[in-house]
């Protein structure tokens, strides 16, 4: 499958409203909004959200359809606002949504960790966009160090997934949901620019998860005693206490939920890593490479976090290369690395800035002379 | 309680119900306490108890819902107002109290109080105004008065270094969806019945569907200020009730059609206002 | 070493005070308007000031279990139940009764 690559116009509102009477037919849908629809019949109670370039559509569609609910919707005054309204309704048990672009990602850092810590359930959608600082409004992949293993302080992981298509990112916000309310705590899908402004057929099938029951929400005190969504334990031996239950979760998480695709894996040997829009390119110079005589595959990531790390370790078994390609300097590449543990040659290549590498350039990297890395002779790769 | 009310006797007053008994980590003197009495008291009255989310802030007042038997949500520093609009969003039957300090909702938390007040939301915020970061160790705060020596200000708050104290609730009272704003004081038993008032009618102003609505209580910091707990509030009525002065600073429901807030009376212009004359 | 006081007797409620005129009537106990939670109060001496009556003072001769001098009532019977003091205490020290009004003479 192609990517329609030149990214429509912006224009919420006129793109075909899904109602009762489209469900289950295939429409062209913007991938923000689509998203946000998703969301919607996901169930999303109340959607909190601040404009930026290029998710602003994702707020739009929220603005016209969420009162058609008679749901919450609210332009907070910043991304720090609308984050913290998400983190107040959450705490009282309702299915929370918020979306942003890499600087107002930044700014929700805080509150991110305050979620984590006191175990609210929230969803967050990441547009990315060219950064660092205010950067570019062009698509890009350089938030995967903030998304894996930084934004807030303290020691915490939040699910991470990411969509390839728009159809992959409604079914990903349904089952966000359904991943922060069963674990209780914030779950980050990252897209792109290209993914949230480009328009793909999709079909309009939704899932809406079942509620779980929160006995930790606090929705006045009536008939029982008080709770508190809290995350300050000042006595350390309480904090580490809460600290190692929280690990535990990640632990249980990791486990369970590594999610990832593969394309051409049986019988390749080069094989590209890439996620997201990256994946798209990829899936082409595979397909390039392969009809000149490459073996090469995909291994496609769906969860950034947990990373697919033992999946990626055993693959490396089996080829003599990897390539890694993201829309960055280079930063899910490291944990490619990793995973693999030197067993096999793990390259890079990509653009950043808002610019996306093309198949050309990718096939370019496949063909690089693949050579073992001095500390470690061919025959131990195998 | 660990005193024994004999049988038969009529109580003139003692601890609310919704105040937990147990000894508080405020410092002596401290008119944290008083205010959380207050509010006990007042939402006992009005049978708030069991309808309420509260907001605790960073500072002093973190451990609130220690002291108040109250559902609450503890907000990083100054996104109290958020917090609670997003409580108020998806809980149309809560009752919505925030309780901050001056770093909290004058410093980093302007933007948050402000918008909220200009949604008119329809919460009651709880602003203890002491002119200091107490629970930091003393710090200058937008509050402090000029001359006034904190650990960061140690030679006296100095406009031309360090700016005037601000007027926050005044600046609020200028927003249309400020149904109530006040300023309360704990200096003394007289002030602090007047206090109860405006809290109470704070609250009211909520279940009425008023919009937003603000009470400052000026209070006293006597580890902070350097001062016994008497001359602390001896410094409260006369140094800083003279520039926060309490009294109510704008009451929009007696107005003949209340601006409200989102959900609330429609008839406004693009800014929110009231046609003239109505 | 902190000296843990005891709670006084003429602190808390009624004790069951022998009849000073010995009449051999049962005695009413002296009736206290201000209950006073000793070991919650941090002598901060805001109630001393706030007492119109000046009829509260911190008991220097004892200590409590936070460390400090709780407040006592020196003269019970001034005290009008006005509560004051009771208001401006920011730990809910005090509690206070109203007099109960004396009981009607029977008619001759």
């Amino acid at each position: 499958m192609t990517t329609r690559q030149a990214p429509a116009p912006s224009d919420a509102g006129r793109t075909a409203r899904p109602g009762p009477r489209h469900h289950g037919r295939r429409v062209l849908m913007k991938g923000n909004e689509a998203m946000a629809e998703a969301a919607i019949r996901a169930g999303c109670d109340a959607y909190f959200g601040y404009p930026i370039t290029p998710q602003a559509e994702l707020l739009e569609w929220m603005a016209r359809r969420m009162p058609e609910e008679g749901r919450p919707f609210v332009q907070a005054e910043s991304e720090l606002g609308a984050i913290n309204m998400a983190l107040g309704a959450a705490a009282t048990g309702a299915r929370v949504l918020v979306s942003s672009s890499s600087p107002g990602i930044s700014l929700m850092a805080e509150a991110m960790s305050y979620m984590a810590a006191s175990e609210v359930p929230v969803v967050l959608i990441n547009v990315m966009r060219g950064g660092p600082g205010l950067g570019s409004i062009g698509p890009s992949q350089s938030d995967y160090f903030q998304a894996t293993k930084g934004h807030g302080h303290g020691d915490y992981r939040v699910p991470v997934l990411a969509p390839a298509s728009i159809s992959e990112a409604m079914a990903l916000t349904a089952d966000a949901f359904e991943l922060a309310e069963r674990y209780r705590t914030p779950v980050m899908i990252i897209t792109d620019g290209i993914l949230g402004q480009a328009m793909e057929p999709v079909e309009l099938t939704f899932r809406e998860p079942p509620r779980v029951d929160a006995p930790w929400a606090t929705t006045g005190a009536a008939g029982r005693p008080p709770r508190v969504v809290r995350s300050l334990h000042l006595e350390p031996e309480d904090l580490e206490k809460h600290n190692l239950h929280l690990q535990a979760k990640f632990a249980a998480i990791a486990d369970r939920e590594v999610r990832y695709a593969g394309e051409h894996l049986d019988d390749a040997d080069l094989v590209i890593v890439a996620y997201g829009t990256a994946a798209r390119v990829a899936r082409t110079a595979v397909a390039r490479a392969r009809s000149s005589g490459l073996r090469a595959g995909l291994f496609r990531p769906i969860t950034l976090w947990p990373f697919p790390s033992d999946a990626l370790r055993q693959l490396a078994a089996f080829v003599r290369g990897i390539l890694v390609v993201e829309l960055s300097a280079g930063q899910m590449v490291e944990d490619v690395r990793l995973a693999v543990e030197g067993r096999v040659p793990v390259v890079f290549t990509g653009r950043t800035g808002g610019m996306v590498p093309t198949p050309g350039e990718v096939v370019a990297g496949l063909r690089r002379p693949w050579t073992t890395t001095p500390e470690l002779p061919r025959e131990a790769a195998r | 309680m660990s005193v024994a009310i004999p049988e038969g006797a009529r109580v003139v007053f003692g601890r609310p119900e919704l105040l937990v008994d147990r000894t508080s980590s405020y410092c002596p003197g401290c008119g944290h306490g008083v205010v959380h009495r207050l509010i006990a008291e007042v939402l006992g009255d009005l049978g708030l108890g069991p309808r309420t989310i509260a907001v605790a802030p960073v500072g002093c007042a973190v451990f609130a819902y220690d002291y108040l038997g109250l559902d609450f949500v503890e907000a990083p520093h100054g996104r109290a107002p958020a917090v609670a609009t997003g409580i108020r969003r998806v809980r149309p039957d809560a009752f919505v109290l925030t309780y901050q300090g001056d770093g909290d909702l004058a410093a980093i938390g302007t933007g948050e109080i402000v918008h909220a007040a200009g949604r008119g939301e329809h919460l009651t915020a709880v602003f203890v105004n002491n002119g200091i970061y107490g629970m930091t160790g003393g710090q200058m705060a937008p509050t402090t008065l000029l001359g006034q020596r904190t650990t960061s200000s140690p030679h006296g708050r100095d406009a031309a270094f360090h700016g005037y104290p601000i007027p926050i609730t005044e600046m609020l009272a200028v927003l249309p969806g400020v149904a109530y704003a006040a300023r309360g004081s704990v200096a003394d038993s007289a002030s602090i019945g007047r206090t109860k008032q405006y809290l109470r009618r704070a609250c009211e102003v909520q279940l009425e569907g008023r919009g937003f609505a603000i009470v400052e209580v000026i209070s006293n910091c006597p580890v902070g200020w350097g001062m016994t707990p008497q001359e602390s509030i001896e410094r409260l009525k006369e140094v800083v009730a003279q520039v926060y002065r309490p009294g109510v600073i704008v009451d929009r429901t007696r107005e003949p059609a209340a601006a409200g807030g989102p959900g609330g009376a429609a008839s406004t212009d693009a800014a929110g206002r009231a046609p003239a004359g109505r | 070493m902190i000296a843990v006081a005891e709670p006084a007797l003429d602190d808390l409620s009624l004790g069951g005070a022998a009849d000073p005129a010995g009449a051999g009537r049962a005695a009413a106990a002296p009736f206290q308007p201000v209950l006073i939670d000793v070991d919650r109060c941090k002598g901060c001496a805001l109630c001393v000031a706030a007492c119109p009556k000046g009829i509260l003072a911190l008991d220097d001769s004892r200590v409590n279990v936070l460390g400090y001098h709780p407040v006592r009532i020196t003269n019970p019977d001034a005290c009008t139940s006005d509560a004051h003091c009771a208001r401006v205490c920011p730990d809910c020290v005090l509690t206070i009764l109203a007099r109960p009004k004396p009981p009607r003479e029977a008619p001759a």
